[in-house]
This record gives structure tokens, C-alpha cells and sequence, in this order.
């Protein structure tokens, strides 16, 4: 063994931006992160171009999957089209020559800040989720150490309290975004900020989902048909947002997370959260071939 | 204007490598192909300086010392196991890490050859619809052991490479010798 042999000549840049010793790095975790789904695994999470906290974890864990035959599709609340999701977008493609998309259909890899695409994401596709908090017991146990101890004893009862305490209270789970749930019976994790709308579509999803936090150095992941359970107790169903019977104003599809838009003097209209789903029902009703795939919700149920 | 360099020949194979290795574990008992056979690929793709690993033949101790990861002499001392023949139904392997229900991340990979065919496994779990079927040439009692071993979260994860072909076996699979 010689230097030579440890080293390589210099380059300005590495394909896909980060360099070898940390992709590395990088699928060792992910590959045991899929072997405990749910269990959050610590990771070094390298310096990229962009400040932690705006989607570093989910950027890291698709740098290292991106090649150039890959297809990227960022998400930022639903939207293709918002600043951090376009810039992200952006970026993966000028590093690694991936091609990019609008459309979940032609993804191989969707990076998303909370929100879950409303068309079922297939057997070949991976979906990157952006997680600002990994812990779902920060809440009842500021103490990561502690918490590391109560995921090894499988100890959630505070986090039953809570929701119990919130029922006591509210007369409801007050829980909105990032329900805590319960991954293939064993490990509690949060799912990121996605509503409890998107909660189910990840149990025995047909999809692969890696799950990456940047600023707190940790990612877990949830393999394909792999049960993903929100904790619920057996008299208070699991209840996702009361969007069934919402219409978009701009698309008019119905049945789907929206966003809410206040107006002046009271009320409000709706847009369709996933704007991509909303854009290609608008093409589609002004008469343009354009293939809408199958949802997870129709008629405003949950169905897959 | 960010240029980028283009892909070299280790990092087409590695990523090519990984994401095999994704799909095998993610799906465990579907069969993925390797860009390369044998070892050295997978070798190439996770093990280096930051890791400990064991192998049983003296080309994949070369590998190992290359890539600047120490070598154990101790299966026990490695987080990654490359094994080409099973002694004794594998007992040597009685001593691999399985790390702790607080690192289930400690945990070690093995990365065995084995053929394909032969005995008859039904594996569940997830990454897996209902329950599959393969075949896989390991000694019944390496399963045995490998049941005693992982307690879940704690385990290990297992690649069976025949060829340029990779059978992945995390710990959360249960596997049911017929």
C-alpha cells in the first residue's frame, strides 16, 4: 500500500456534490436504517451549499442516490414551483445531470418537505422526505439520551399521554402535523410535518421512504410494506382533515388536502395542495393527453 | 457557472452497487444484480477508513487493508463480515455484532457466498407483501443461530452474493426454514 494508492488525483467538484467518503458513509446508514425501519440512525451530515434546516438531510440522502439516468421531483408544501423546492430541484440536476420533473409518474425519486404526493407512488420509486425534528418524544423527553433509552425499551407511554391529555382537554387529538406512529410494531417515529392526511399512505406503501434530518444528524426509513400504525386508542379512530368535501378553486378537483386561503371579510377558498395534481387536471380538462395515476384518496376516502 | 466532473468509474460502479444493495434490503428475497460479481464492488461501495472488517480469504484482506479500514481479527470486532465458506453451519459466526437495543445501528453486515438454490426459505417482514419463497444454499442451523442472535432491533443484516447476483436479509425478516 502506498499514498498513491489512498488517493486520488484532485478534482474542483465530485459528481453529485458530495465526495465519496461521505456518500459512503451515507448508504451504510441508510442500508441499516432500512434494517430497523423507523429506528433513527446518527449520521456525520456534511456541509452542503445551503443552510441547515432548509431540506439539508433529504438533499444529502438524494445526492447520494442520484445518477444521471435518475429523474428528481422537489416538493416544497405540495408545490413544484416554490423557491426552496425549485433551488433544490435545481441544484441536484446541475450536480449530477439527473433529469428533472414536475410529474410524480415519471419520478424515480421525490424529495418532499411535508407533504407526500396524492398519486401512489410505485414499487421502483423512492421518496425522500425533509425532517426538521427526528425525535417524537423531544416533546416529553428534552433529554436525547434519555430518549435514546426509552426508544431501546420500547417505552411510549408518555407519548400515549400526551394524546390522552389532548382528548381530557380538547375533546379531540390535537396532534396536526408529524403523528407519532408506530413503525412495523416496534419503534415510534415522527413521519416529518406531513399531515395525518398523508400519515397512511406510507403503511405497507409499495414505495421506499428515507426519512432525513441535516440538522439533527439523523435518518430513519421506512421500507416498503412495512406496517406504519398512528397511535391511536381503540375508541378514538384515526381521523384525517376534514378536506373530503373541499373544491379547488383553481383545478376543481375535489377530494384532496388543500390549502386553505383566508379572505378579506371572513371565509375562505381552497387550492389543491399537490399543485402538479392540480395543473394536470386543469390540462386535462382543456383537452391535452395527460395521464393522471391512480390516488390513495378518491371521493375524498383513503383506498389503497 | 458550477461545472461538475463527470462520474468516474468507482462512483458509477458504487451508486450502481448501492442501489442494488437498497432494493435487496428493502426487498428481501427479491434477487438484484450487481454491476460487477463477487465481493470487491460492495467492498468498494461501503467499507473504508471509518470502518472495521473481517474476511476469511486473503485476496479480501488486501481489499480491506487498500481501502483503509482496520482489519479485525475477530469476526467479533467487525461491522463488516465477508465470509466466501461457512464452517461448522456457521458457528464462527456465533460471535458477529448484533449491537444494542440503543445502536441497533452497531449491528454488523455480513456479506456471504451463497448459491441461489438448495434449501427452501419462506420469508416475512417487511420490505415483503405477504410471505416469498426463495432458495438459498445456507445450512439450516446458520438460520437457528441467526434466530438466537437477533433479538430485535438488535441483529445483523446479511447479503447473499452468488455471482453478480445479491439476496438481501435484514434482521426484521423472519425466515422459516421448509
Amino acid at each position: 500500500m502506498s499514498l498513491a494508492s489512498l488517493t486520488k488525483d484532485w478534482a474542483a467538484t465530485s459528481y453529485g456534490f458530495l465526495d465519496a467518503s461521505a456518500k459512503r458513509e451515507l448508504r451504510r446508514k441508510m442500508l441499516k436504517a432500512i434494517a430497523v425501519p423507523g429506528c433513527q440512525m446518527p449520521y456525520a451530515s456534511r456541509e452542503v451549499p445551503m443552510a441547515r434546516g432548509w431540506g439539508t438531510g433529504g438533499l444529502q440522502v438524494t445526492l447520494t442516490l442520484v445518477n444521471s439516468a435518475s429523474v428528481v421531483k422537489v416538493i416544497d408544501q405540495g408545490a413544484d414551483d416554490g423557491v426552496n423546492a425549485a433551488s433544490i430541484r435545481r441544484f441536484i440536476s446541475r450536480v449530477s445531470g439527473a433529469a428533472e420533473t414536475w410529474d410524480t409518474l415519471s419520478a424515480t425519486i421525490v424529495q418532499s418537505r411535508h407533504r407526500i404526493p396524492e398519486e401512489i407512488m410505485r414499487e421502483d420509486q423512492v421518496l425522500v422526505l425533509q425532517v426538521p425534528n427526528p425525535e417524537p418524544l423531544r416533546g416529553v423527553e428534552p433529554n436525547i439520551s434519555i430518549a435514546r433509552q426509552m426508544h431501546a425499551d420500547a417505552d411510549y407511554g408518555k407519548l400515549w399521554l400526551t394524546l390522552y391529555e389532548q382528548i381530557v382537554r380538547k375533546g379531540r387529538i390535537m396532534q396536526g402535523a408529524s403523528y407519532p406512529a408506530m413503525v412495523n410494531g416496534r419503534h415510534v417515529m415522527t413521519p416529518s410535518p406531513i399531515p395525518r392526511w398523508d400519515v397512511p399512505k406510507l403503511n405497507m406503501a409499495r414505495h421506499l421512504t428515507f426519512l432525513s434530518a441535516g440538522r439533527e444528524k439523523r435518518l430513519h426509513a421506512v421500507p416498503p410494506y412495512t406496517r406504519v400504525e398512528p397511535l391511536v386508542f381503540s375508541d378514538r379512530p384515526y381521523q384525517v382533515e376534514d378536506h373530503a368535501d373541499l373544491t379547488c378553486r383553481r383545478s376543481g378537483v375535489r377530494g384532496f388536502f388543500m390549502n386553505e386561503l383566508p379572505q378579506d371579510g371572513g371565509g375562505s377558498v381552497f387550492e389543491v395542495s399537490d399543485s402538479n395534481l392540480g395543473i394536470k387536471a386543469i390540462d386535462k380538462a382543456d383537452g391535452s393527453a395527460i395521464e393522471i395515476g391512480e390516488t390513495w384518496y378518491r371521493n375524498g376516502e383513503y383506498s389503497a | 457557472m458550477l461545472t461538475v466532473a463527470p462520474p468516474d468509474a468507482v462512483e458509477l460502479r458504487s451508486n450502481a452497487t448501492f442501489e442494488a444493495l437498497m432494493w435487496a434490503l428493502s426487498r428481501p428475497g427479491d434477487i438484484r444484480t450487481l454491476p460487477d460479481a463477487g465481493f470487491d464492488a460492495i467492498a468498494e461501495t461501503l467499507v473504508d477508513l471509518e470502518c472495521s472488517a473481517y474476511a476469511d480469504t486473503s485476496e479480501m484482506r488486501e481489499r480491506i487493508v487498500a481501502s483503509g479500514a482496520m482489519l479485525a481479527d475477530r469476526i467479533g470486532d467487525a461491522d463488516h463480515v465477508f465470509i466466501t465458506a461457512l464452517e461448522d453451519a456457521g458457528q464462527q459466526l456465533a460471535e458477529i455484532n448484533c449491537g444494542t437495543a440503543l445502536y441497533p445501528d452497531d449491528g454488523a453486515t455480513l456479506i456471504v457466498a451463497a448459491a441461489h438454490r438448495g434449501q427452501r426459505l419462506r420469508l416475512s417482514g417487511p420490505g415483503i407483501k405477504d410471505a416469498t419463497e426463495i432458495a438459498l444454499d445456507l445450512p439450516s442451523g446458520f438460520w437457528a443461530m441467526r434466530d438466537l442472535l437477533c433479538l430485535y432491533p438488535e441483529g445483523f443484516d446479511i447479503f447473499c452474493v452468488d455471482g453478480d447476483k445479491v439476496i438481501g436479509i435484514p434482521r426484521s425478516t423472519k425466515v422459516e426454514v421448509l
